[in-house]
């Protein structure tokens, strides 16, 4: 990757981390307030009211693309966990895989990897109760693919001095890794069946690993050949709920501290 | 969110799926030159006496790839008058020959053979485009008809056509 692309990732990383601050910082500000506010009554730091959720789902753009496009298959699943003030640890993991079988001129291999991902989601929109768990959000991943890929055979084409015969490399395992910023909505359908989608801009951290040949597809991040990749996403999951174990507590002892 | 709300979601998932999967090709064109392009500029000494190279205007140089293809005419590059000429050097070996003369509608012209002595490198284009050679010269012999003497600017070849690896210097006595 070139200093002038770096500097760019960098510059989208740090813009997207401020919106992520100025984001937190607004709904701390709001606490604040109404901290302030109730602190004068009955001397309590606002209490999180929402639950804890647990979000299993699966990604449905992978089993269609999958149909589509026979050459790369791959599969995704997401997860996250409702932390408090709106922010969820999430990560997704899945594997996938390519073959690739170009001719004119001949390029064949195959791929294969898993993958995982870790990071956080951050909610924009305000609760209108606790049990609301619709959200718009915007998040950041780091992800890692151990990939491997298949021995390569290839021809060169030259019409003047005629076409090399066809020719095979090593096969070879190496990790990608990629940052990751990704941005969406969910909302609930039924009773703990949310659908959402969002959208994911991927950078990879370590492209000069592939100077030997750049996979055509690396599940969990998209292009191999390139720096920059961007995908689109639907996930379909259930959420698994429970009441914090200090909210009830909280609600009985409030009368004997305001006492 | 509000029920209405919710049905917009649906409608604007599927919208957005069917644009994906629409935007999704299996293989995309190949966009980058492929063949390495060795550049050489054609130059000549003033006189045997003056050290100073001016450039040279050859009036329709033409080079012939000597190729060792059966039963095939070797593709001939006739060139319209210029100092600057593209050549190709050979994926299947370590070293290759053109021929040369300076002007193809000379009745009678003389031919001189330029080879090359290099190193390939295995260089991955891209998928679309799959490998190609890259060049690393190590040395160029030729008859002197009418060449005095090639200067190598440059060793290594590749696609970039911005580079001239090779000075020629025409005998003055051609002119």
């Amino acid at each position: 990757m070139s200093t002038q692309r770096n500097c760019k990732y960098v510059f989208i990383l740090i813009t997207f981390s401020l919106l992520v601050l100025l984001g937190s910082k607004s709904v701390y500000a709001q606490a604040a307030d109404t901290t302030a506010t109730d602190s004068t009554a009955h001397k309590v730091k606002k209490k999180e009211t929402a639950g804890r959720q647990l979000n299993v789902g699966v990604n449905l753009v992978r089993p269609a693309m999958n149909f589509f496009t026979p050459d790369l298959f791959g599969y995704e699943f997401e997860w996250d966990y409702y932390t408090k003030n709106e922010f969820y640890l999430a990560g997704e993991g899945g594997w996938g895989g390519s073959w690739v079988n170009y001719t004119n001129p001949l390029l064949q291999y195959t791929t294969k990897n898993e993958f995982l991902s870790f990071g956080f989601n951050k909610s924009l929109l305000p609760r209108d109760r606790p049990t609301d768990w619709d959200m718009m959000f915007i998040g950041m991943r780091v992800g890692v693919a151990p990939v491997k890929r298949s021995p390569v055979s290839y021809t060169i084409l030259d019409s003047v001095w005629g076409n090399t015969p066809d020719t095979t490399t090593k096969g070879q395992n190496f990790t990608a890794i990629w940052a990751e910023l990704t941005g969406g909505m969910r909302v609930e359908l039924f009773k703990g069946l949310m659908a959402g989608w969002n959208f994911r801009g991927r950078f990879l951290l370590n492209a000069k690993s592939f100077d030997v040949l750049a996979p055509i597809y690396i599940a969990g991040y998209g292009r191999g050949d390139k720096d920059v990749a961007f995908d689109f996403n639907v996930y379909l999951s259930y959420g698994i709920r429970w009441k914090r174990r200090n909210t009830t507590d909280t609600a009985s002892l409030a009368p004997a501290i305001v006492k | 969110m509000t029920k209405p709300g919710k049905y917009l979601f649906i409608i604007l998932v599927a919208l957005l799926v069917i644009g994906w999967l629409a935007c999704t090709q299996a293989r995309q064109p190949c966009e980058t030159p492929l063949t390495a392009s060795l550049n050489m500029e054609m130059e000549h000494l003033i006189s045997v006496t003056d050290s100073t190279f001016v450039d040279t205007v050859l009036p329709g140089a033409e080079f012939i790839p000597i190729t060792r293809i059966p039963n095939r005419a070797p593709d001939t590059d006739i060139y319209p008058p210029g100092t600057l000429f593209t050549l190709s050097l050979s994926p299947i070996d370590t070293m290759c020959q053109w021929a040369f003369t300076t002007d193809s509608a000379k009745t009678g012209t003389t031919f001189d053979t330029f080879t090359f002595y290099y190193q390939r490198s295995l260089q991955f284009v891209s998928n679309s485009c799959g490998y190609t050679y890259f060049y690393n010269i190590d040395t160029v012999v030729s008859t002197h008809h009418n060449i005095d003497s090639i200067h190598i600017l440059s060793k290594g070849v590749t696609n970039n056509v911005n580079t001239t690896q090779l000075q020629i210097c025409i005998h003055p006595d051609y002119f």
